[in-house]
């Protein structure tokens, strides 16, 4: 039972972001780190693995050179190998482009299990895991907050509105899951030595069969501005409760949210 | 002729609050291009309601499946379906069904992506897409690109489009073209209820929401009460549901839902930027913190510095108070 975790290189939460001059994310201006969610999903394939019901686990970022950062970042955690799909066609990749190119890796590397984690950091529409499942025709667990094995099939534990579902699909699948899988481990110094020595797999889009003229972006930005700065806030402070009761109510009577 | 495509999700017999919204929003985006909404419906009772999604404003609908069966198994009829009607845009609620859906569209179609979006508008028959991203740090504006195909897929937030009120006429159904699809193998081989049916905070105009400042779920019962004296509903950080204070359904943020009330009460809740992308869009932010430095005062139109427990259950005796007279 082989399970593929794609990670993305993402910038650090807090850092300060900006665009360059043809409104790209500049990468190379911030601190990077793996995509917080996608920790979730290595965190539940190393668990499979210590459980003995996965024996391989693959580590699969694409990016710029510099993602193989987020690949060691991953493999200091656990896992047996790490892949990076890097080229310089790829910048300003879309959803469908990553898309076609993971679905790509994912194929060559045939694992029973592709995972992901249920969102990015820089981008929310979670549509990475759903689009490389219809790209390689195979069935789509998403947003477990678990993800079991069962002989021959793939199981996830999913929110709905008043408890969860298990869905279930026969393997292989193409799976996400949430941050309710358990805190992911920390690295340990140990982790982090053996994978500065690991050998990396690098595969270009040429490698992977694949043509950048096939793979224009969809999508395209055409403006991006700070959002509007919200005054400060109003505050109370220093007062007592019964006070501070009577301005909250003034306050919400004055516009009108006290019906 | 531009037609705009909506995902219309049906739960018990009934258009869902986002089959509404989106239709609602779909027919205005189409209205623009001289087209009609499109309302493709799925979920229990969607083959007997589907008519009805004419007075939501579509002009007419396509039934992908009326099964409770998982949102994703309508994968094959929607694709079909989308492909043959060639929309220029499908709009699908920002949901973890709708998302699910959206990017089996734009995997099987290679369609641009947009979203979740905040607003969207047409400009000489172009899509554009206006969205915040980077967890709120940058607003950006994207449209599809000469090579994308005729449809784009647009995820859309709950809260961003009203329904239509008073509307009448029945929409014209048709039955979605049948396609095979992968999907049809995922089923559902368990249900585990866990709580009562809670209200959707999508469609709440009044949310109180605490966070692990709440301290637990003697405290959660207090912000009950304020909620009810409010006429509004309870949500939660992930702190507080982490603590198993309150069900995940209630669990507002990045992970969680992400809401757009009139009146957002921040209860005991630091405000991570984590929280923050779930409930920016709320039109008036109160935060009650005892730390003076917490993050929510960054955001909250009104910061209350001081101690939630003698503060909370004054405030709804007062709103209570206020009410009556």
């Amino acid at each position: 039972m082989k399970i593929a975790v794609c990670v993305k290189q993402v910038p650090a939460t807090t850092a300060e972001k900006r665009y360059t001059p043809d409104l790209r994310l500049d990468r190379t201006a911030t601190e990077a780190i793996v995509n917080p969610l996608d920790e979730y999903a290595i965190e539940q394939a190393l668990r499979l693995k210590e459980a003995g019901q996965a024996d391989e686990i693959v580590f699969l970022s694409m990016g710029p050179e510099g993602a193989a950062e987020a690949v060691r970042r991953a493999l200091a955690m656990g896992g047996d190998a790490g892949v990076l799909v890097t080229d310089p066609a790829l910048a300003g990749a879309d959803e469908w482009v990553t898309a076609k190119v993971l679905a790509a890796a994912l194929d060559k590397l045939a694992p029973e299990v592709s995972l992901m984690g249920m969102a990015s950091d820089d981008a929310r529409g979670s549509l990475v895991p759903g689009a490389v499942a219809a790209v390689r025709g195979l069935p789509l667990l998403a947003y477990g907050s678990e993800l079991r094995l069962t002989d021959g099939a793939a199981q996830v534990r999913r929110l709905n509105p008043t408890g969860f579902d298990i869905l279930e699909a026969p393997l292989p699948v193409v799976a996400s899951v949430t941050d309710q899988v358990g805190e992911p481990r920390y690295a340990s110094l140990k982790g982090i030595m053996a994978a500065r020595r690991m050998e990396l797999t690098t595969w270009s889009l040429a490698d992977l069969g694949l043509e950048a003229a096939a793979l224009t972006a969809r999508s395209r930005m055409v403006e991006a501005r700070p959002p509007a700065t919200k005054p400060p806030a109003e505050r109370i402070t220093g007062v007592g409760a019964d006070e501070a009761a009577t301005r909250i109510t003034d306050w919400l009577a004055s516009r009108k949210l006290i019906a | 002729m531009a037609d705009v495509a909506f995902l219309a999700e049906f739960v018990d017999g009934a258009p869902s609050r986002s089959a509404l919204e989106l239709a609602a929003g779909a027919a205005e985006l189409a209205a623009a291009g001289g087209g009609v909404a499109v309302g493709l419906a799925y979920g229990p009772g969607a083959g007997e309601g589907a008519g009805a999604l004419g007075a939501a404003g579509a002009g007419r609908a396509v039934v992908l499946g009326s099964d409770a069966a998982p949102a994703v198994t309508v994968a094959g009829p929607l694709v079909a379906s989308v492909r043959e009607a060639a929309p220029q845009a499908v709009l699908a609620p920002a949901t973890p069904n709708g998302r699910d859906l959206a990017a089996i569209l734009v995997g099987s179609l290679g369609a641009a992506a947009f979203g979740p979006i905040r607003a969207v508008r047409m400009e000489g028959g172009q899509i554009r897409c206006e969205m915040s991203t980077l967890q709120g740090s940058v607003i950006t504006v994207s449209e599809p690109t000469s090579e994308a195909p005729a449809t784009a897929v647009i995820l859309v937030s709950a809260g961003t489009y009203a329904p239509r009120e008073g509307g009448s006429g029945s929409a014209a159904v048709s039955a979605a073209p049948t396609e095979d699809s992968p999907q049809s193998s995922v089923r559902v081989v368990e249900t585990q209820a866990e709580t009562a049916a809670i209200a959707a905070l999508e469609e709440a105009d009044v949310i109180v929401a605490g966070g692990r400042g709440v301290g637990g779920e003697a405290g959660f019962a207090e912000l009950e009460k304020l909620a009810a004296a409010l006429g509004g509903v309870v949500g939660a950080s992930r702190a507080a549901a982490d603590a198993g204070w309150v069900p995940y359904q209630l669990q507002i943020g990045q992970t969680g839902k992400v809401v757009k009330p009139a009146l957002y009460m921040a209860v005991g809740i630091s405000g991570a930027i984590q929280h923050r992308v779930g409930m920016q869009a709320a039109e008036h932010v109160v935060a009650i913190n005892r730390d003076p430095d917490a993050p929510i005062g960054e955001f909250a139109d009104l910061f209350v510095v001081g101690d939630l427990f003698e503060i909370v259950p004054r405030l709804t005796a007062q709103i209570e108070q206020r009410r009556g007279a």
